[in-house]
């Protein structure tokens, strides 16, 4: 750092007091050396034996080169500070006040509660109000959900179960291109609380389920994507984050699958 | 920050007036005053910001610490009998709810033990069981509300066939029952909001299980 003093670089700015001054039979050396102290962190390495100089009288001379530096510093850090504190804030907010801020989100949980009630589980098929589904009467069984990628339409009875578990449901329509789909898949795949199928009659190319949310998107690469992910897996669960997404049913087809009696385990 | 400060009272020292009330010491008595006040303020509100928590988190004696020690307890039972369920019954569905249990509530129990923890308490209590209850719930034999007794968990352990189904399904049935009655008791006394809200999600899990398990002893009964 260099401070512009007229007289070159290599002359310090000689209006800090060393204290070899007679001071004016001042007492107040104490108090100077308290305030030298920090007086003197501006000045960079080059401190050699300290000369008492007399000081040059610049026109009401302001050390302007210090003081731009101390305030460049003080922005810097504020700067840090409050990036900071907001990242922190805005990382501790809520999760359903994060979700709601997705444009485009649809939160049924505040539109249509009703629909997302239900007495009991119930079997066979069941209507839905929703396409997909984000809730409501289902059935006793839940669709695996440990990160599984389903190559076709599972039922929907099975995966409004999951939701309630906390998962979010990936769907996309049959005909979306390849590379769209396995760019979902590398979002779902190996991951708890996510599943993933493609879905018959869907008005958008993607549709992303949580219980009691919905997000259309037209792309996989849709930033919101990740968003709502982020924001409503485990999040979303009824049930609290530690409700099963495994023993679930891992067949598809859109038939609800009556659980198969099978000989008790010895 | 005192830099400038200080190089602009130097000119002034040579003008300064030898008496004590002189500008320049006042000012710079007055920055150094103000800087010790500054950093004191900071270290003390730092000091706050760190024993606050300590100061308001859940005593040993609280109904948060009761709350979690015993429904730890109350939870574990419910845990063993699932398992058996799992591991037994014949209808699928009574499978398939008792996994669901089982796992959901050995969740829970360590959402609670890893409160007391961080409360730090220890995970048993001085206190007698459910004393943290103010509506006097009784303890028979050791036993909270809704738990089943050594000889009906011995009984659900040999059963075989579709009675291992029933016998769970009333067991837990019960089990829910005394269950959500705790914790009603906590709802009602507690305003910690992670107490809160565990609370009420484990309250709205067992109605509706509840609903569920009316529906299968319907279907046990064959």
């Amino acid at each position: 750092m260099s401070i512009s003093t007229p007289g070159g670089p290599e002359r310090r700015p000689t209006v800090v007091s060393t204290g070899k001054k007679p001071a004016a039979g001042r007492p107040a050396s104490g108090a100077k050396a308290g305030t030298g102290k920090p007086a003197a962190t501006p000045r960079a390495g080059g401190k050699g034996p300290r000369k008492p100089v007399t000081p040059v009288k610049v026109s009401q001379g302001r050390a302007w080169g210090p003081i731009a530096l101390f305030v460049a510093v003080g922005v810097l850090a504020a700067g840090i500070i409050g990036y900071g504190a907001w990242a922190s804030f805005q990382g501790a907010k809520p999760w359903d006040k994060k979700a709601n801020a997705i444009d485009g989100i649809v939160n049924i949980r505040k539109t249509d509660k009703a629909s997302l009630e239900y007495e009991s589980h119930k079997s066979g098929p069941l209507t839905y109000k929703y396409s997909p589904p984000v809730g409501g009467v289902h059935n006793a069984a839940w669709q695996n959900c440990m990160g599984d990628v389903y190559d076709a339409p599972i039922a929907n009875e099975h995966a409004v179960h999951s939701l309630e578990h906390g998962a979010v449901w990936v769907t996309y329509r049959p005909d979306l291109p390849k590379d769209q789909v396995d760019k979902l898949a590398g979002k779902v795949r190996g991951v708890e609380k996510m599943l993933m199928s493609p879905y018959e009659g869907l008005d958008k190319p993607i549709s992303l389920q949580a219980w009691g949310y919905q997000l259309k998107v037209d792309n996989a690469d849709d930033s919101r994507v990740d968003e709502f992910i982020k924001d409503l897996r485990v999040n979303a669960s009824v049930e609290g984050p530690t409700a099963l997404c495994n023993q679930g049913v891992t067949a598809t087809g859109t038939t609800p699958h009556e659980l198969q009696q099978q000989p008790p385990t010895q | 920050m005192t830099a400038p400060a200080t190089t602009d009272t130097e000119p002034d020292d040579v003008v300064a007036t030898p008496d004590e009330g002189g500008r320049a010491p006042a000012r710079r008595y007055g920055l150094a005053a103000l800087a010790i006040m500054v950093v004191v303020g900071l270290l003390l509100g730092y000091a706050g910001g760190l024993l606050t928590p300590r100061l308001v988190r859940p005593g040993d004696s609280s109904v948060e610490a009761g709350f979690a020690r015993d429904m730890t307890t109350h939870h574990a039972q419910a845990v063993e009998m699932s398992l058996i369920a799992y591991r037994s019954a014949t209808l699928p569905e009574v499978r398939q709810i008792a996994v669901d249990i089982a796992t959901g509530q050995q969740g829970e129990i360590g959402a609670m033990q890893t409160w007391l923890r961080e409360w730090g308490l220890s995970p048993t209590g001085s206190n007698p069981p459910m004393s943290w209850m103010s509506d006097g719930a009784t303890v028979k034999d050791g036993l909270m509300p809704g738990m089943a007794t050594p000889q009906q968990m011995t009984s659900l352990r040999d059963a075989k066939g579709i009675e291992v189904d029933r016998q769970f399904l009333k067991l837990m049935y019960d089990h829910h029952l005394g269950g959500i009655h705790m914790i009603d008791a906590a709802l009602g006394e507690t305003d910690n909001a992670e107490v809160v809200r565990v609370a009420q999600t484990m309250k709205n899990t067992q109605q509706i299980e509840l609903n569920n398990l009316r529906q299968l002893q319907a279907q046990a009964k064959g």
